[in-house]
């Protein structure tokens, strides 16, 4: 791996992986909760998502492990990153962890991304610190 | 040209480790080499591409060099992080909803 995950977020559902999952990969849920596409769990599948101000970016499947894992490159040429869809059961329910990762800053979405906000202590250490403990 | 340089620094588990000891204060060249198990050379190297990100800076002690950590690039990538941050978690907690929703239907 080139690069660090840059951004690591997870989430607890009171649901199946099974439901997680087809939400993650069908393509009339997937539009209720983030952008409508033509989402599907196949590798080397290409598919668009509606960003809506940030236009239609392109996507590629990667990687499927079904009801586990879902990974595919995100807006390449503009953003050049990778999400990874990972699916964890616990109890009843799921674990979903969600890996960003691949930034470039000197691309167009991430100076526009820049513009307007300020400036912050860098937490950025910290979570460093986490990936160089993992 | 800057921010490019701050992410390809932190692509590398050494340089971050580096930044990570950076964090206590400055440390000198020959201490911070040895807690590596590459040579001198090699973190010497890493410590100049941190430089050229401007994370870290040189200081002159006599005839030791000690490295100071120098977080301001680090903020820009920090705030841009964040936003991204706000939008997954967003993205998230609406996926909470839809799933409710599906399980009132099925």
């Amino acid at each position: 791996m080139s690069t660090p995950p840059v951004i690591k977020l997870d989430h607890f559902y009171a649901h199946a992986p099974a439901r997680v999952w087809r939400a993650l990969t069908t393509p009339e849920i997937h539009a209720r909760w983030w952008a409508a596409g033509d989402v599907r769990a196949e590798v080397g599948h290409r598919f668009e998502l509606d960003m809506g101000a940030w236009g239609k970016q392109q996507c590629e499947v990667l990687a499927v492990e079904p009801e586990r894992l879902l990974k595919y490159s995100f807006a390449p040429g503009l953003l050049d990153t990778t999400i990874t869809w990972v699916l964890t059961p616990e109890g009843d329910g799921t674990r979903l962890t969600l890996l960003h990762e691949g930034f470039d800053v000197e691309s167009p979405m991430g100076k526009k991304a820049l513009e307007g906000m300020g400036k912050g202590w860098p937490g950025i250490l910290a979570r460093m610190e986490q990936a160089l403990a993992s | 040209m800057q921010q490019a340089d701050v992410f390809a620094a932190l692509s590398n588990p050494v340089r971050r480790e580096i930044l990570v000891r950076l964090r206590g204060g400055p440390i000198a060249a020959g201490n911070l080499a040895r807690g590596f198990a590459l040579g001198r050379p090699a973190v010497s190297e890493h410590l100049q591409v941190l430089r050229n990100a401007r994370l870290v800076r040189e200081e002159r002690r006599g005839r030791e060099r000690y490295y100071h950590l120098d977080p301001e690039p680090l903020s820009e990538v920090e705030t841009w992080l964040a936003a991204f941050t706000r939008y997954w978690k967003d993205r998230m907690a609406a996926l909470e909803t839809v799933l409710d929703e599906e399980e009132g239907d099925a």
